[in-house]
């Protein structure tokens, strides 16, 4: 993407100001995204997204800058638009790059961009009819294709100087059913670190017919009553709960600042001792893994919570400053216009010893989660919300009927406490994940668990 | 290369393709944002960007392509991938290149004065001393941003058009943390303008009483309350719910407002207007996203749906004209239907006298997450909320950790009052408005 001499002036120029540490970022992406509209292709998208993001730190104080080119005029103007900002001599006069090679843990098998369209849509079709097809009551499907060929090279003033291709693959299908004046609705979206053999993992079919299956029953189903219950929330986009109940709050980005409810509260006991809880960013070919960060530090495997007791934080280089604490290889951007932070990879909540059918069993009257939408949460406060999509009601310990626009909301430290159940069969489910350095892919996941108590909003 | 030179570059590379329909669509911007903790400057951005978009019509059907590489073998490459993105293209719906005629607003105030570095990082330290002096609970953590930022956007087509509208802007935002006894609480408040009217003392005050005021804050037992939305919160709903007003998601049997135009479809006293010129917008627009004139209008009037919001595709699919709303989210989106400046016109009577008529109920200061908890296509929301309840019209205790549940459909019909005041948010399409609502007896959980 740019030569070792390029990049060595953009790093010398950028410290030529008195910083301590320079890094280059440089990306060349390409993105295609189709979307079908009743099983006919309806609009395409197809991006090249280029450009540089420098950094330099002098202590903890932060500047940066991108551009939108991998010009070296360009380059070098934004590495000098970046120095000025500080006012003060050089430290050293030489940077010394050595390539590190990490290797790649997520091989891929057919790269997108080599296929032609035909070829995708057709996958989506099929997913969509089989949608279609379901029920007479699905007025609506729509159907999505996304493949992303992400390039990124970094260099750092310390030396460092790497490279990482991170192809991703994902597919979305989305289901309308409607009586006429109302309309519910039901989705699944798997995607992966993977190439077009995503296509391989699932029978597009199923992917239709499970979305529409969601429809479908949310169509037929009431309203919960509001109130006070025992949830049990199921494996795969489950984990929501954990993404944003505690995950958020264990990022460097605002545990540095004293902006977390859980500043200062490592080797404590901050959750039910049932809860064991991982972000691993090197499970192979999983959606929110990587070879290396945004910092080309190497993903890594973290015990976050160990039966209860918070272990680490995630955490970036320029946090880690603050905190004095290390790189967990945790910093991610969207894109080179964004500035890096510690962010989540794929994080879950790891196998329990409860049977699900005791979990079930257990509860005398509350909700089952059986698939969850997006929630947010603010690591301040804590207060944490995210909506139920496919939901029933528990009664004397069976699952009843269906229930819809429930959502469960509360505050992060009470309800991973409340977490008094955990069940043996983890899966995990993707998402994207926004913040201030953009939307990146995340993986949550989590088994059946049992939330005691947690709030549930509904009619 | 320069975006004139690529621009010349892709027109002769549509010649050689023999591509006739055709249009680039560029936008630029520059920005610079302080960041500041404790009381020094914690973070310092640069950025400069620069993306370019093409669209084809070939046989009626819109390929695009985008990049932001200006290369000569770009040029080239980025008329190839739009060509063959359109030969995929299977929906029945006919897309256009727009022919020059329209007659085009003229922008005043577009543009504000450019701060100095050295005067945005001023503001945000002195903002950051402002909001320590409001309140000795003011904890680190508390932040202080202020940024400048300034956007081209131009459009050039083979039907004619050479367009191009510039805006500038500043903005400055308080993020304050409160510490009392073992519990933190945080608010905020920003504006945005020109840098030399922000009024820094009255921004810390605001962002350190939105934190104190949620102090000791409770839930309250689940159950039927009446409640006034704030104009914010208000804002925040009619954000989330702007895609039903589409045009599109109507065609596509994803807005229960399909065929319902000159319909009642709220009470008498809803009147909702997109105004591409509103003194509130961050960036005035004089063209779309296809290069049709912009104009102010109101999508629901007196409680009668007057039209959706449309583009030149949906247009000529229901037989009426462009609203000059086929706008891109970004540069390198394909062309969809969304609003400018959209809000909900004010009536009469201040939140107090809102808050009197309820006589008891909860005033909803804030809704999050909406993106989960607010379904567009069914309607449904049931959202995490926040505020105060009064009793008697009068203020009584903090409120949270409650959910406040409906159908955005139905609330539109059960709107009781408006009030004058009138608050706006910035939401990552454009700026949403409203004033105070009394809506009574919604679903309220919480203990």
């Amino acid at each position: 993407m740019l030569s070792q001499n390029l990049i060595r002036e953009a790093l010398l120029k950028a410290l030529s100001t008195g910083a301590d540490y320079a890094e280059v970022y440089a990306e060349h992406t390409r993105q295609k995204s189709i979307s079908l509209v009743s099983a006919k292709v309806d609009k395409i998208a197809d991006a090249v997204i280029s450009g540089v993001g420098i950094r330099i730190f002098k202590g903890t104080r932060c500047v940066a800058g991108s551009a939108s080119s991998l010009d070296p005029a360009a380059v070098l103007a934004c590495a000098a638009r970046v120095a000025d900002a500080l006012s003060g001599t050089p430290e050293s006069g030489s940077v010394i790059l050595r390539e590190r090679l990490f290797g790649d843990i997520h091989p891929v098998r057919i790269v997108p961009a080599g296929v032609e369209n035909a070829v995708k849509i057709d996958y989506v079709r099929e997913a969509c009819l089989a949608a279609q097809n379901y029920s007479q009551e699905i007025s609506q499907v729509t159907g999505g294709f996304l493949e992303v060929d992400h390039n990124i090279l970094i260099a750092t003033s310390e030396g460092l100087l790497a490279t990482d291709r991170q192809i991703r693959t994902r597919v979305n299908i989305y289901a309308i059913a409607s009586d006429g004046s109302e309309n519910q609705t039901g989705g699944t979206a798997p995607g992966a670190r993977k190439g077009l053999e995503l296509f391989d993992d699932f029978d597009p079919k199923e992917l239709g017919k499970k979305a529409a299956k969601q429809a479908v029953t949310m169509l037929h189903a009431g309203y919960i009553n509001a109130g006070v219950m025992p949830v049990a929330i199921e494996n795969g986009f489950g984990g929501v709960i954990f993404h944003e109940a505690c995950g958020h709050s264990l990022e460097a980005s605002g545990v540095a600042l004293g902006q977390s409810q859980f500043c200062g509260k490592l080797g404590q006991q901050i959750a039910n001792p049932k809860v064991t809880a991982i972000d691993d960013g090197t499970i192979p070919n999983a959606w929110g893994s990587m070879n290396i960060d945004d910092e080309g530090t190497p993903a890594q495997k973290k015990i976050l919570i160990d039966k209860g007791i918070l272990k680490t934080y995630m955490i970036d280089k320029l946090n880690g400053r603050r905190m004095g604490m290390e790189s967990t290889g945790s910093s991610r951007r969207q894109s080179y216009e964004y500035v890096p932070t510690s962010r989540m990879t794929n994080t879950y909540i790891a196998a329990g010893e409860d049977e699900d059918k005791d979990i079930i069993a257990s509860i005398e009257y509350g909700l089952y989660a059986k698939d969850m939408g997006g929630g947010s949460v603010n690591p301040v406060t804590g207060q944490f919300n995210f909506s139920v999509r496919e939901g029933y009601v528990i009664r004397n310990g069976e699952i009843c009927e269906p229930v819809r626009g429930a959502s469960l909301v509360g505050k992060g430290s009470d309800i991973i406490m409340n977490i008094d159940m955990v069940g043996k069969n983890v899966e995990r489910a993707q998402g994207m994940c926004g913040a201030s350095s953009g939307s990146i892919p995340t993986d949550v996941g989590q088994p059946l668990i049992r939330v005691s108590s947690i709030t549930v909003g509904g009619r | 290369m320069t975006y004139q030179e690529f621009k010349e570059a892709v027109i002769c590379a549509s010649d050689k393709l023999q591509v006739v329909d055709y249009e680039l669509y560029y936008t630029e911007s520059d920005s610079v944002s302080v960041e500041t903790y404790k009381d020094e400057i914690k973070g310092y951005n640069t950025d400069s960007s620069m993306g370019i978009c093409y669209r084809c019509i070939r046989d009626g059907k819109a390929g695009y392509a985008s990049t932001e590489n200006l290369t000569e073998e770009e040029a080239e490459s980025l008329v190839l991938r739009a060509l063959e993105n359109a030969k995929s293209i299977e929906s029945e719906e006919e897309s256009f290149i727009h022919k020059k005629g329209d007659s085009y607003a003229v922008l005043t105030g577009n543009i504000v004065e450019e701060p100095s570095g050295s005067e945005l990082t001023e503001a945000a330290l002195a903002l950051q001393r402002e909001l320590y002096a409001v309140d000795s609970r003011v904890a680190d953590g508390t932040q202080s941003y202020t940024a400048y930022g300034r956007s081209t956007y131009a459009l050039y087509n083979s039907g004619g058009l050479d367009l191009e509208d510039k805006a500038s802007y500043a903005v400055c935002a308080g993020l304050a943390l409160v510490h009392e006894g073992d519990e933190m609480y945080d608010g905020s408040e920003d504006r945005d303008g020109s840098l030399s009217d922000f009024d820094l003392k009255e921004i810390a005050s605001e962002a350190v009483e939105d934190a104190v005021s949620t102090i000791g804050a409770v839930s309250v037992p689940s159950g039927k309350y009446h409640v006034v939305f704030t104009g914010k919160a208000f804002a925040a709903l009619l954000a989330t719910y702007a895609s039903v007003f589409s045009s599109e998601a109507a065609q596509k049997g994803m807005s229960l407002l399909s065929g319902r135009e000159g319909e009642k479809i709220a009470a008498d006293i809803v009147t909702i207007t997109d105004d591409p010129f509103h003194e509130k917008s961050l960036v005035k627009r004089t063209f779309d996203g296809e290069g049709v004139a912009t104009y102010k209008k109101n999508v629901i009037e007196n409680g009668v749906l007057k039209t959706l919001l449309y583009n030149l595709t949906t247009a000529a699919k229901a037989g009426v004209k462009s609203t000059g709303n086929g706008q891109k989210a970004s540069y390198s989106s394909p062309v969809s239907v969304s609003p400018f400046t959209f809000y909900l016109q004010p009536v009469d009577g201040s939140r107090d006298e809102l808050l009197a008529d309820a006589g008891s109920g909860i005033c909803i200061k804030s809704v999050t997450g909406l993106h989960a908890g607010a379904n567009p296509v069914t309607g449904d929301f049931s959202l995490l909320a926040a505020g105060y309840s009064f009793e008697n019209g009068k203020r009584t205790k903090p409120v949270k950790n409650i959910t406040v549940s409906g159908n955005f459909y139905t609330l539109l019909k059960e709107i009781e009052r408006v009030g004058s005041d009138s608050e706006f948010i910035r939401a990552s399409s454009g700026k949403y408005g409203a004033s105070s609502v009394l809506v009574r007896n919604m679903t309220i959980a919480g203990e």
